[in-house]
């Protein structure tokens, strides 16, 4: 406690952080710490590949199923979004970042159909809760791409193509 | 004249060469800093830099990439700021760190047939002073920057660095004093040689065995002087942003950066040819060296070809482990690497075989001294550089009022009587 | 008067009184229904509004049923709600559930009912299911899909009962029952969008409305129709500065629950591309866009004579004009010593009106204008006013559309200076055009042919610089070195209450019924009678 202005209450941790007597010397604790910091930077050197570091694009994360990653639209077998433009999604998003415009799809089977269904990944807070209220199954997010890189705000407002084609591996299941 | 034009020529070379040391090191302590910072907190750190996608040297072209980033980035000159001092001040830091190298020698005085080049860019009579007086004035750049950033942040840095330096030169000087009372000169080449002696026969006289308390004084002011860690309050970024630095940019902040790194081996310099002997490699006085050169040179040469082949092996070992791993060019890596240290070792092989260094000549013994001496020198520049790193990435900062009572009240008195005690030694030994 | 006991609780109502509304007025809720309409005559088709009575021993419902003294009456019973879930679980038998798909979804009663006294297992397969016509259309703007209807029959009761002209009908029986058009026929009358009012789920939708938007994200503003001099009132619904449809809104007094069609698609009027949206100013190429700082410098250099005094004014008020506009502008006409023209051509702006709801008066505020004095007829005191010593200035009038003489009429004039929302035969005209707010964007009051004066609520905020007619008014009067002092219409409503005879009715408020203005014998209301009779011919 030699160096407290206000005595040893106004440090925090109290009387249990009082210096004891070897340690206001400073000259062995120093020493001491210096010693850890040495034995951690030699064991390093030679032990590099145990280090828990992840080195990132060489190396990827392992994710569970869980993962909720960037958005995808389902395809029926005709290859058109199974999306039925009920803006369910829309309306649950709680960053407002979905927007969809509806159009009377000519189709015997399908009534209603996306015109456009855009995702502006900005907003997106990644919460899930368009894949939980999609009444169709028709969007999803588990394509594994948690990296969002573009150079300008608008590439990053996706379209419907882009997010029925929007997977790791190019197949759309 | 054609003497006077020699003479310029050899301090040329010497001014040089320091430079060669000072901006050679930088890079490298940049590197050292943050491969080392990144292996004590068990970190990869940098190595993502490469040159042809092929080099990656554990990180070592990163500190290259960091200055080409700061020389293309855009240079901000912050609206309300004293535009010559706020210019002045990076380059003050700067030139002061560099001219403070001028009275460190960093090699015995060589003999070139009758002309005697004494190996120090300038040879004051009084060394020591001048060191004392640039390691105080380089807090003037600080000072300056600080002022004349027109920012609070920058403002409070440039006094905590005022009032740091006042506290802690005090001790840093008597420190020197005892040293000079001790040793018995203030010139730096006598100093050295001083410390080439032997204690008891078998010490070498070097000022830490002469003056432990002194040094311990003398390397916690020099961290002190330098702004670094523990001491690093000037540019404490918790709470002053990043203290007298914050307003510049671009090249300007790299002289700040750069400088705070040249102090660091400036300071690295001082304390090694003050305290651990300068250029003296122990037990090996000049004499020695020249005369038992040839068993130097050879053991030296075998030594480097055994490395050399252990590096190659390592790297190997490196390239068939890694192989596949990352599937591009950078596998190539350690595979040139290891062709280089072999050849490398080779090499030194070839001349340890075909030259037959034990059995070199008495001029080219004085230069083989000259050479283990700088050697000797940087090796202890490079240690002390280390060991501001080191320092740093283990403690954590002072707080403001601890630093003052550390200044003022457990360090002084303890100058105080360092000094003393010295003095009364020097007495009772000169009686 | 009769008492009745509704689950434990007494309440007094008129003895025979249909005992739904007898029940709604006692719980403050309707029992849970799809076919009963307080409009219709009654059908007892759903079966929903199942009650036990005191002494019955079977559940009856309520819609068929009459007030009788001292009657019990319980709806909330174990029983009840047992009954009404196997009943709704009937109309859910067959429906495709396509909720995604349906525009009905969110006012849908039978979502509505089925998360209040449903929520079952489903007892058949979606694909084991009896399968109708779907996207149908069956007129002009009604589509229909027969897989969702519960044979309410609300639609065909409306065909039959009200606008009497029998399209729809309920064919094939059973199971396979569905409401369709008769064969030959569509729903293409004037009310057509009435019946997708009436049906409570996605059977009959809007073509208008279809996939536009949610109803969840509507908004909802109470308004009048600004078609015809009836003031039907509707609800506008709009979200994001769009409106999106409209619909009625029940007032007994003036359009009970009806409205129609040619009124509910008027909106489509205020997105239009000829929208006025920032002020004008006539050049050589057409009318060329500026600031509104630079029209009223227009506006200031067409007052000014050659001679540097001012010009004289005349100006032409609107029955399109609310009253606190109308208003205004007549104390603008007054402080200013202009000329009062008249706020119709003769004959003009009427159509024919049918025995339902619609006026041969096509303009919603005639009646205000006649109280507020203005003259009706404006053709000749049009051709006396002109003169290159005046300046006209419009109110949301497009008189020039009705007469071919317009353009004669009104190069006469020095220069001419019209508020207005469109860029219209009339604006095409004018010197300078100056964008105001139409009815769906401003509060105000339109008094209909009956002398019920109804308030207007802003809905949209309407063109970004458009202004709203006081205010251009009154920046006007400034440039005529005139303060008149008014900022709002709120402000000149109560300077009309104060000020003028006959609206001392508004004093009090207005419900949103509207207000019945008193009946005013001078010269001008007798020629609001006459106005809306000569328009019935």
């Amino acid at each position: 406690m030699a160096y407290s202005v206000h005595g040893p209450k106004a440090v925090s941790g109290g009387a249990g952080a009082r210096l004891r007597r070897g340690e206001a010397f400073y000259l062995v604790e120093i020493v001491r710490g210096m010693a850890i910091t040495m034995r951690h930077l030699l064991y390093n050197m030679f032990h590099s590949s145990t280090m828990p570091t992840l080195e990132y694009p060489d190396e990827r994360p392992e994710h569970g199923p869980w993962l909720r990653g960037r958005h995808r639209l389902m395809k029926r077998e005709d290859g058109s979004p199974r999306c039925v433009a009920c803006q369910m999604c829309a309306t649950i998003c709680p960053a407002d970042c979905i927007s969809i415009l509806a159009q009377d799809d000519d189709r015997p089977d399908v009534e209603k159909s996306p015109e456009s269904f855009e995702i502006n990944l900005l907003r997106c807070v990644y919460c899930g809760m368009c894949v939980e209220a999609c009444p169709c199954d028709a969007i999803r997010m588990d394509t594994g791409i948690f990296e969002l890189a573009a150079d300008s705000r608008e590439a990053f407002i996706v379209d419907r193509e882009f997010l029925l084609n929007n997977t790791t591996d190019g197949v759309n299941r | 004249m054609n003497e006077m034009l020699t003479e310029l020529g050899y301090t040329l070379g010497k001014i040089g060469f320091m430079l060669a040391v000072i901006l050679g090191l930088l890079p490298a302590m940049i590197w050292a800093e943050r491969k080392g910072a990144a292996y004590m907190q068990d970190r990869i750190g940098p190595n993502r830099a490469s040159i042809g996608g092929i080099f990656r040297m554990g990180g070592l072209v990163h500190p290259i990439a960091d200055v080409l980033k700061l020389v293309f980035k855009e240079d901000i000159v912050p609206a309300g700021v004293n535009r010559f001092f706020y210019h002045l001040a990076p380059f003050l830091v700067m030139v002061i760190a560099l001219t403070t190298f001028a009275v460190i020698p960093f090699g015995d005085a060589l003999y070139l047939g009758d002309k005697v080049i004494k190996l120090q860019v300038a040879d004051l009579n009084v060394g020591v002073l001048y060191i004392l007086a640039m390691t105080s004035l380089s807090v003037y750049g600080i000072v300056l920057a600080g002022w004349a950033s027109n920012n609070k942040y920058s403002f409070l840095g440039g006094i905590r660095a005022t009032s740091q330096m006042i506290s802690y030169e005090l001790n840093m000087g008597l420190a020197v004093m005892s040293l000079i009372l001790a040793t018995g000169t203030v010139r730096m080449d006598e100093m050295v040689q001083f410390q080439g002696h032997l204690l008891f026969g078998f010490l070498p006289a070097w000022g830490v065995v002469v003056q432990p308390l002194g040094f311990i004084l003398f390397l916690v002011a020099l961290f002190a002087e330098t702004n670094r860690n523990p001491f690093d309050l000037p540019e404490g970024e918790s709470e002053l942003v990043s203290g007298y630095h914050t307003e510049y940019s671009s090249l300007k902040f790299a002289l700040f950066f750069m400088a705070e790194y040249a102090n660091m081996i400036v300071g690295a310099a001082i304390v090694s040819t003050l305290f651990f002997g300068g250029w003296q490699v122990p037990w090996l006085s000049t004499d020695l060296l020249r005369a038992h050169a040839g068993p130097l040179l050879t053991g030296s040469a075998i030594g480097a070809t055994v490395l050399s082949f252990v590096f190659t092996a390592a790297t190997w070992r490196h390239y068939e482990r890694f192989r596949g791993r990352l599937g591009d060019r950078r596998e190539l890596e350690p595979l040139i690497l290891g062709i280089l240290f072999f050849a490398l070792g080779l090499a030194t092989l070839g001349y340890v075989v075909f030259q037959k260094p034990w059995t070199i000549d008495s001029a080219m013994a004085a230069h083989f001294a000259t050479v283990a001496q700088i050697g000797s020198f940087l090796l202890k520049t490079v240690f002390f550089a280390w060991l501001f790193i080191w320092v740093r990435w283990t403690l954590p900062r002072f707080r403001y009022d601890q630093l003052m009572r550390l200044g003022w009240t457990t360090m002084l008195p303890l100058a105080l009587l360092n000094f003393f005690v010295t003095a009364g030694v020097v007495l009772l030994v000169n009686s | 008067m009769a008492k009745i006991i509704v689950d434990g609780k007494e309440h007094e109502c008129e003895e025979g009184q249909n005992l739904f509304q007898a029940i709604k007025a006692a719980k403050g809720r309707p029992l849970p229904h799809f076919c009963y309409h307080p409009a219709l005559p009654v059908a007892g088709v759903c079966r929903m509004c199942q009650v036990e009575i005191e002494g019955v021993p079977r559940p009856v419902i309520a819609c068929n049923a009459q007030v009788k003294d001292g009657m019990e009456v319980r709806t909330e019973t174990d029983r009840i709600a047992d009954v009404v879930q196997q009943i709704l679980n009937f109309h859910l038998l067959h429906h495709p559930v396509d909720c995604p798909v349906c525009d009905q979804a969110g006012e849908c009663a039978l979502q509505d009912q089925y998360m209040n006294y449903g929520l079952y297992e489903a007892s058949v397969d979606v694909e084991d299911k009896i399968h109708k016509d779907k996207v149908k259309p069956i007129g002009e703007l009604v589509m229909l899909d027969a897989e969702r209807c519960v044979l309410c029959a609300r639609c065909t009761r409306f065909t039959s009962e009200i606008t009497k002209t029998h399209e729809m009908g309920i064919f094939n029986r059973g199971n396979h029952a569905e409401i369709d058009v008769a064969p030959g026929r569509t729903l293409d009358n004037n009310y057509s969008l009435n019946t997708v009012d009436l049906c409570p789920v996605g059977a009959l939708t809007s073509r208008d409305f279809r996939f536009k938007r949610r109803v969840w994200w509507l908004e909802n503003t109470p308004s009048v129709c600004a078609g015809c001099a009836t003031g039907c009132n509707m609800t506008i619904d709009h979200s994001e500065g769009t409106v999106y449809r409209c619909r009625p809104r029940p007032n007994v007094e003036v359009n009970s629950y009806w409205m129609c069609d040619e009124g509910r698609l008027l909106y489509h009027r205020l997105h239009d591309e000829d929208r006025l949206r920032t002020p004008v100013v006539a050049a050589e190429e057409g009318p060329r866009t500026v600031d509104w700082d630079e029209a009223y410098a227009r506006v200031q250099s067409l007052l000014t004579a050659d001679g540097g005094e001012t010009r004289r004014v005349a100006v032409i008020a609107s029955a399109h004009a609310t009253v606190e506009e109308l208003h205004a502008l007549g104390r603008f006409a007054d402080g200013i010593g202009a000329a009062k023209i008249g706020y119709r051509l003769e004959g003009s702006e009427m159509g024919e009106a049918d025995d339902l709801l619609v006026s041969a008066d096509r303009t919603p505020n005639a009646e205000g204008a006649r109280r507020l004095g203005w003259s009706q007829f404006l053709g000749e005191e049009l051709r006396a006013q002109a003169s290159s010593d005046t300046v006209l200035l419009v109110l949301k009038n497009d008189f020039a559309a009705f007469d071919e003489n317009g353009v004669d009429l009104l190069s006469a004039y020095a220069g001419v200076v019209v508020l207005g929302t469109h860029q219209d035969a009339t604006m095409d005209l004018a010197d300078v055009g100056l964008p105001v707010l139409s009815y769906a964007e401003s509060d105000g009051l339109f008094v209909n042919e009956k002398g019920r004066a109804q308030e207007l609520h802003a809905s949209i905020a309407g063109p970004e610089s458009a202004r709203h007619a006081v205010v251009v008014l009154a920046e006007l009067g400034r440039l005529l070195g005139k303060e008149f002092g008014w900022e709002d219409p709120a402000a000149l409503r109560r300077d009309l209450v104060a000020t003028e005879a006959g609206w001392g009715a508004l004093a009090t408020g207005i419900d949103r019924t509207g207000v019945l203005l008193d009946v005013v014998s001078d010269g001008a209301a007798i020629g609001a009678e006459s106005g809306s009779e000569g328009g019935g011919e």
